[in-house]
């Protein structure tokens, strides 16, 4: 054990021989011994040096010991300082319990027995060496608690950053599943407050055909513990519902018990609105192969067929009723042969691609059309303001405009005007710079309930004439590009148009349609 | 002195369409001969004269891009109709000089090899 480090003994007496003695029986200690003549000089020490005990003489000239204990307690610094009277006075009990009432803690009367000097001055002196030590340990404790709670600080402030910059929305439940914390994101998304969500109140921000679900296995992962993960649309601030992959861990103390759950919930509208696109995408191209292939093996027969009818024609054996059976076949068959060629859009054979100018292709179509403009007495409006170059085919590209125009003529029967423009422009949605053309029509309109199935092949509003095709194969042409086409009809005091409206994207100069149609096909 | 009626060598795997296709120029005033496959018209090529020749595209064995290549690396000026179930000229058959597509009827395929063969400064044939 090692040496205690020595404390200071005070002893107060106005004899110095009484001084001497008392520094002879305490020597042996090994304390810092301290000798005060008076009262003044005993304040003095006490407040330069820390004392242990003080040792006074009850009865001395200048001041009384009960009134110096009473100056030395009213420094709070000095309220547990140990003080011991030596009082050669026969004091009676009264008196010592006025003592003791004044923080004194013990009394030796005179003569002084030097073993219980000593033993009385080693006990204080060991408590306050004691107390020293506890409170030096309480000061280093509480720096260390002072430590941990800046570093605690410091990690959480570095959780919340962490927690608010990534972009996942994420939360913390209680083992029982009640949600206590959200991270900035989630008040950002659902512009919930958060008295709002805290508990169970998320489940209002669920999709309704999705709760009982959600629901149903987040208490079960609350129950077994075992980690969620569920795909559900969430409400966003604005009413509307994007899709989330939401995960949930449990974390556990060193007993393996959940103390809480930690969750995410990752946004996946795009990647769900991509693959749904994709899917149809690649079911519209397959599709299309299919009906080109099917086409194609039409055709050779179909070719026969027609010049079988051909040679038919004005053939000698032929009454004219037989003739006229011939020739209403061959119109029949010209029907035909006009849907396998519209069909065969799809079946594009890989060949290079050229820039094709939109601007020549309208020209050229709205040439084509010309008689039958000029016998409806449609007048056209041109607003041609760019030359529209794109990547791409020429004969899909006239086709799908050959069928607005010429849907757009066939709308107004009995006279209007065609309005046809070509524009750079950019898609609202992606944000891609490409060119925009439209063809707007003042025929009777487009009703909702037609609206919805124009794009569907075989739907058609026209009599017999109509394939039903036509919409439908410009739309895929037009999707081959990456393109938009969309519709709008409006009616107002000066009657009724519709407007058809084709968005082809621009391709930058390292992409090319082979790589679009690759994705496609 | 009656023109000489040009004539065409007609190239096609399926039967049926090789004959009434046969009867449509014929019909047009052209005298035809006609040939199974790629292989049995260059061995025809090889033994006689024709002003043009009118070739199906997809046929097995050598194709009708094939069959023009061949063509037009032995007898440049010899002009080659190709003609196909597809809508445009199929790739690799630019050596040819005209495409003409089935579905786009007999009147059409008329029309277009005259022009090829008015093109090539060759007499018009007489129509029936």
């Amino acid at each position: 054990m090692s040496t205690p480090m020595p404390v200071n003994i005070l002893m107060v007496d106005d004899q110095p021989g009484k001084l001497l003695s008392y520094e002879a029986i305490l020597g042996p200690l090994g304390e810092n011994l301290l000798k005060a003549n008076s009262g003044r000089e005993a304040l003095e020490y006490l407040l330069k040096t820390d004392i242990a005990v003080v040792l006074m003489d009850v009865s001395m000239p200048d001041i009384d010991g009960f009134q110096l204990a009473d100056m030395i307690r009213e420094h709070p610094r000095f309220q547990k300082t140990a003080i011991i009277f030596i009082s050669a006075v026969h004091l009676t009990d009264v008196d010592r319990i006025k003592g003791y009432e004044r923080g004194a803690v013990d009394y030796i009367s005179v003569p002084v027995i030097p073993e219980l000097l000593r033993a009385k001055v080693t006990v204080f002196a060991e408590l306050y060496r004691k107390t020293q030590q506890l409170e030096k340990l309480n000061r280093e404790l509480e720096q260390r608690v002072a430590e941990r709670t800046e570093e605690l600080r410091e990690s959480e402030s570095q959780f919340r950053s962490l927690a608010n910059c990534i972009p996942q929305l994420a939360w913390m439940a209680n083992p029982d599943g009640s949600v206590f914390w959200y991270n900035q994101r989630w008040y950002d998304y659902t512009g919930a407050t958060s008295e709002a969500v805290n508990g169970w109140e998320w489940k209002e921000l669920i999709h309704p055909d999705h709760v009982e679900q959600v629901v149903a296995g987040i208490e079960r992962a609350w129950s077994t513990g075992e980690p969620w993960e569920d795909t559900f649309a969430i409400r966003g601030k604005d009413g509307s519902y994007r899709w989330y992959l939401s995960r949930a861990v449990p974390i556990r103390d060193v007993n393996g018990k959940i103390v809480r759950w930690f969750g995410t919930n990752t946004d996946i509208t795009d990647r769900k609105l991509a693959e749904e696109a994709l899917v149809k995408s690649e079911r519209f191209a397959a599709m299309g192969r299919l009906a080109g292939i099917i086409a194609h093996e039409i055709n050779n027969p179909l070719e026969a067929i027609s010049n079988a009818f051909y040679l038919l024609r004005d053939h000698p054996s032929l009454d004219e009723e037989a003739r006229y059976y011939s020739k209403l076949a061959e119109e029949e068959l010209a029907r035909v042969a006009h849907i396998t060629k519209q069909t065969l859009s799809f079946y594009r054979e890989s060949q290079q691609v050229v820039a094709v100018s939109l601007a020549e292709v309208l020209e050229n179509v709205i040439e084509l059309q010309a008689r039958r403009l000029q016998m409806n007495g449609i007048t056209i409006e041109r607003r041609i303001e760019t030359t529209g170059k794109v990547q791409g085919y020429p004969v899909e590209l006239k086709q799908v405009f050959l069928n607005l125009i010429g849907n757009a003529i066939q709308a107004m029967p009995s006279g209007g005007r065609l309005r046809v423009r070509l524009s750079k422009s950019k898609d609202r949605r992606t944000g891609r710079s490409g060119v925009r053309a439209s063809i707007c029509d003042t025929g009777t309109g487009i009703c909702p309930e037609h609206a919805k199935k124009i794009f569907e092949p075989f739907f058609s509003t026209k009599d017999a004439k109509g394939t039903g095709l036509g919409l439908w194969i410009s739309k895929g042409i037009v999707q081959k590009y990456e393109g938009t086409i969309r519709f709008r009809s409006i009616y107002n005091a000066q009657g009724s148009a519709t407007c058809f409206s084709v968005f082809i994207p621009t391709l930058s100069t390292s992409e090319t349609p082979e790589i679009a149609a690759a994705l496609v096909a | 002195m009656p023109e000489r009626r040009p004539t065409i060598l007609c190239v096609d795997d399926e039967s049926n369409p090789l004959v009434l296709r046969k009867l449509v120029l014929e019909k047009a005033g052209y005298e035809v001969i006609t040939a199974r496959s790629g292989q049995e018209a260059l061995e025809i090529l090889a033994s006689r004269v024709v002003d043009l020749v009118l070739s199906d595209h997809l046929m097995p064995g050598m194709s009708g891009a094939e069959l023009a290549q061949q063509i037009k690396s032995q007898r440049p000026k010899l002009p080659v109709v190709l003609i196909s179930g597809v809508n445009e000229m199929p790739a690799g058959a630019s050596v040819a000089d005209a495409f003409v597509s089935k579905v786009e009827g007999p009147d059409v395929l008329r029309n277009r090899i005259a022009a090829v063969l008015h093109g090539r400064g060759n007499a018009s044939p007489t129509t029936s």
